[in-house]
């Protein structure tokens, strides 16, 4: 009983610490000259950048109220935290002066130190069919590639207004009911701060966008993806439910052939259409990602290209539950 | 909403596949054995693991891609481009 009200409490505080934030670093954000051009509307609207921060401070209020109402787990929160907030440092740097391709992934895999130095994980994952694997030496090298591809796939899926939100709500509320379902109450009422402050930043971020996350937002949301599935032995789970996002990240690298900075490419996977529609680009070198995916069977709105990447995060959750349905009775 | 069940076939494919290597990798690698009794035949045994596991999950990389591609050059093409 208690457990649920501290998840209640964690969510409402995050919820509404998320939500009330994001309009004034908005405003601060637009009276800085910090904005970006939504480059996916024919209008060419400048939109407040950054305002990742705002998920970032309702997540650290959230853990800060998870401490105090949990004494027993502040080990948990300040490694949750402290990666969210490493990740979301990296993301300002890069936001503020874009990083390279290689040293942005090299840079989030840095998040996982505090993981690793409060020795919040378990080097034994589950994995399907065979059950706990004893991993001693090699778990602690995975947890910064575990925490960079994360990470990054988030920061690659952020390309239209509401997508990285909306998918990424979907994917915490998939991770809050296995990780209710296991037990795991603790990682549970942090991913139901990270559920919160996904639904209140979408509010804002949901088409047409009054808000950018930037880097700073999706680095940051990535890597509490990641510390989420390590610190609540859900790594197999998470694997399946970002798989749209995997999908996305990895097609996009293998076009372009290794890693680039997004400015580095200069083929655009999506064109806009006069009527403000969006194609899939028919050029060669275009890079291969979802959205060009979603829209090579014909022009969409930018609303449902998100509504579509949303429908397919949803079945890679379902997925992602069944996978954990086979862990726990297929032996 | 045809295109999104084309899509999430591919995704059910790539989750069905990943899942069939799981098995392989856990029914059948993991059985591969070399001995143990020296440091030599522990190190064979490992890297031989490793080996047929990686290469596993490479194919499965190299599937799930081509049918992507497969995917975007038939689609793009049905609709008046070509990729």
């Amino acid at each position: 009983m208690n457990s649920a009200i501290n998840l209640g409490i964690t969510f409402t505080v995050t919820f509404v610490a998320t939500f009330a934030t994001t309009p004034i670093v908005a405003n601060a954000m637009r009276s800085r000259g910090i904005t970006g051009v939504d480059v996916h509307k024919t209008s060419k609207t400048k939109v407040p950048e950054m305002c990742g921060l705002a998920i970032i401070i309702g997540l650290a209020i959230g853990a800060i109220v998870y401490c105090l109402t949990m004494t027993l787990a502040v080990r948990e929160a300040a490694a949750f935290i402290g990666t969210v907030l490493i990740a979301g440092a990296i993301g300002i740097m890069d936001d503020v002066h874009p990083l390279g391709a290689r040293t942005k992934p090299l840079l989030t895999a840095l998040a996982c130190v505090p993981i690793l130095v409060l020795g919040t994980y378990v080097p034994y994952p589950t994995i399907p069919f065979y059950g706990t694997i004893r991993l001693t030496i090699v778990y602690p090298i995975l947890i910064p590639i575990a925490i960079a591809v994360t990470s990054n796939s988030i920061n690659m899926m952020d390309v239209m207004n509401g997508s990285m939100p909306g998918t990424v709500a979907i994917i915490a509320f998939t991770m809050l009911g296995v990780l209710l379902w296991s037990s795991e109450l603790r990682t549970a009422t942090l991913a139901s701060g990270l559920l919160a402050a996904m639904l209140a930043f979408f509010y804002f971020n949901r088409f047409p966008a009054r808000v950018f996350g930037g880097d700073t937002g999706s680095l940051s949301v990535g890597a509490a993806l990641g510390a989420l599935a390590i610190l609540g032995r859900i790594e197999a789970v998470t694997v399946v439910a970002l798989i749209p996002h995997i999908m996305n990240s990895f097609y996009g690298l293998s076009s372009v052939r290794g890693l680039r900075e997004r400015r580095e490419i200069l083929q655009r996977p999506t064109e806009l259409l006069d009527d403000g529609l969006l194609r899939a680009s028919s050029r060669k070198g275009a890079p291969v990602t979802l959205a060009r995916l979603i829209l090579a069977a014909g022009p969409l709105g930018e609303k449902d290209v998100v509504r579509a990447m949303m429908m397919l995060t949803a079945v890679s959750s379902l997925l992602a539950v069944f996978t954990y349905w086979i862990m726990v009775y297929v032996k | 909403m045809k295109r999104i069940l084309l899509l999430a076939a591919i995704e059910v494919f790539v989750w069905f596949i990943l899942l069939l290597i799981t098995f392989v990798i856990s029914k059948e690698v993991i059985e591969i054995s070399f001995g143990i009794g020296t440091l030599l035949e522990r190190v064979a045994t490992q890297t031989v693991r490793l080996l047929v596991s990686a290469t596993l999950i490479l194919g499965w990389l190299l599937a799930w891609k081509k049918v992507a591609d497969l995917y975007l050059s038939r689609m793009l093409r049905r609709h008046g481009t070509s990729a």
